[in-house]
């Protein structure tokens, strides 16, 4: 239904939004990228990247944050499947509510969600309270700028993404193909895994695409749950660009985020069947 | 029926996790302990007016809210255009510019604030608030394309095809024609990136500084300090409108298969 490509048109409707993204996106950040690689001396160098990948705190971060990534991502995938599948399967009025209160987490601003963390896991928090109140500890436990804290509100912050990209694969999965399956002989737990997890694996790619990606990146958690104490990668960047002024080292960390992320985006829709958006 | 109890069972887990924090966000906000404690005691809302009058957050407030207008208005004005072309039009290095297009949400909203520190501000001494503005509609962007595609892939082009058969120009079929019958993803889109951008921290990171700061930057820095209520009464009355503008917006225009 397309109509005859008419070059005037184009640049008219395209032109404006190509010259935004060219001068105050493309460029800047070519620019970090040629800046990452100056020396001192005006020459180009690797000399910066030499100094940060050699650096033991900058690995230790790095490992941690894909660590904390990868656990997030499978505990998203384990516990948004059964939640997506069971959300397709009750009546709907049931499922818009459900989809609304998916939806709510998604809109609301980080920092509030992630604040909610402090509150019950800290101190006086209501994990602590419930604890003791049980004799299991004397003591309050340290929960707050831990690893696992950080966890714990990486996977609030992401899991609603991962459920509605379940929710959206496994919509196109038609039931009588799932009934046909049962029908045949096949069991419950057999059809999820051989037909329907096949069949949604598009949108379980994505799912996973968004929330790796979305942890490795991720600021306002690790700033709140892990402060200086637990660093990851972006906060690493932002205490070395405005706490200790060392810009050589933010924007290499800036490149090897950007990188991360792309090799992330690359490889992982590989694996995805059909590739569209 | 054992597999539908183990469903049920995970499905409530990951549901009380999804908004249990919320709940505990609101109990701790009426505490009258200047200690965050549990179970909150007493009841005042004394961190209510308390965040309502600390002038640091009520000058931020505005800020976001500028700042979320004016890069959500331009993300429309350049995206509704790209979204048109890209559903209407088929021509060369299409793939290319879509890639382009989209490139602004894979590239880390922190990069790009970064980026644009480095060059605007240290290299063209342009004010840190311009680097704002168009960060933030640097990260609109897609997101205004994606939502208008959307809504225009579920529009019958031949209500417009008759309108320019029965001379009317293009352009004049677009905002007669077009543009009317996509008014809820038009609205849709608004809302939905002026949340991303009201609720953004990574591109403000570096582009906030002394002077300036957007709302959610600005409870940050607070939360470094004090560890009292202000902050969950505050965080409340950001739930709460947000509840009621995605709720209405859901209602009138389904804004949930825009997401």
């Amino acid at each position: 239904m397309s109509l005859k490509p008419k070059t005037k048109a184009l640049t008219m409707l395209l032109g404006a939004g190509c010259l935004f993204l060219l001068a105050y996106f493309l460029l800047p950040l070519l620019f970090v990228l040629y800046e990452s690689f100056l020396g001192t001396d005006g020459n180009l160098t690797v000399s910066r990247y030499l100094a940060v990948l050699q650096d033991n705190q900058f690995q230790n971060v790095y490992l941690r944050t894909l660590k904390m990534a990868v656990i997030v991502t499978v505990i998203a995938v384990f516990t948004a499947y059964p939640t997506a599948y069971l959300m397709m399967k009750i009546k709907s009025s049931h499922k818009a509510i459900l989809m609304s209160l998916v939806i709510l987490p998604l809109m609301t601003s980080p920092v509030a969600r992630t604040y909610a963390w402090i509150v019950i896991l800290g101190r006086y928090g209501i994990v602590n309270q419930t604890l003791s109140l049980f004799g299991l500890t004397r003591e309050p436990v340290r929960m707050l700028y831990t690893e696992g804290a950080i966890v714990v509100g990486l996977l609030q912050l992401f899991l609603p993404i991962m459920v509605l990209n379940l929710v959206s694969a496994l919509e196109n999965v038609p039931s009588e193909v799932e009934e046909a399956a049962l029908s045949l002989g096949s069991s419950k737990i057999g059809t999820f895994f051989r037909v329907i997890v096949p069949l949604s694996f598009d949108g379980l790619i994505m799912g996973v695409t968004l929330v790796f990606t979305g942890c490795i990146t991720a600021y306002v958690t690790p700033a709140i749950l892990g402060g200086a104490k637990v660093l990851t990668l972006a906060t690493l960047m932002r205490q070395q660009a405005l706490v200790l002024m060392n810009w050589e080292a933010a924007t290499v960390i800036a490149v090897v985020m950007i990188l991360t992320t792309l090799i992330l985006h690359t490889v992982l829709k590989r694996f995805r069947p059909r590739n569209q958006t | 029926m054992k597999n539908s109890k183990l469903l049920i069972l995970i499905t409530a887990m990951v549901f009380i996790f999804l908004i249990g924090p919320f709940i505990m966000i609101f109990l701790t906000s009426f505490s009258s302990d200047a200690i965050m404690r549990f179970p909150p005691k007493g009841f005042t809302m004394s961190w209510y007016a308390k965040a309502l009058n600390i002038q640091m957050f009520r000058t931020t407030f505005w800020v976001s809210l500028q700042t979320g207008l004016l890069a959500t208005a331009t993300a429309m004005l350049l995206g509704v255009p790209v979204a048109y072309a890209n559903i209407r039009f088929n021509y060369r290095g299409k793939g290319t510019l879509e890639l382009l297009f989209s490139s602004p949400a894979i590239v880390p909203g922190m990069v790009i604030g970064f980026a644009l520190l480095r060059f605007f501000v240290y290299v063209s001494n342009i004010p840190i608030v311009i680097g704002l503005y168009l960060g933030h509609t640097a990260i609109l962007f897609p997101y205004t394309v994606r939502v208008v595609s959307a809504s225009l892939r579920n529009f019958e082009g031949d209500i417009e095809q008759a309108a320019i058969s029965l001379g009317s120009t293009p352009l004049h079929a677009f905002f007669a024609v077009v543009l009317p019958n996509i008014r809820s993803g038009l609205v849709a889109a608004f809302i939905l990136a002026f949340i991303t951008s009201f609720n953004n921290v990574p591109v403000s990171l570096f582009l906030t500084g002394p002077g300036v700061a957007t709302l959610p930057i600005q409870m940050l820095s607070y939360m470094e300090y004090y560890y009292d209520p202000t902050i969950s009464a505050l965080s409340s009355i950001i739930i709460v409108l947000t509840v009621i503008v995605v709720q209405s917006a859901e209602k009138l225009l389904g804004i949930s298969k825009y997401v």
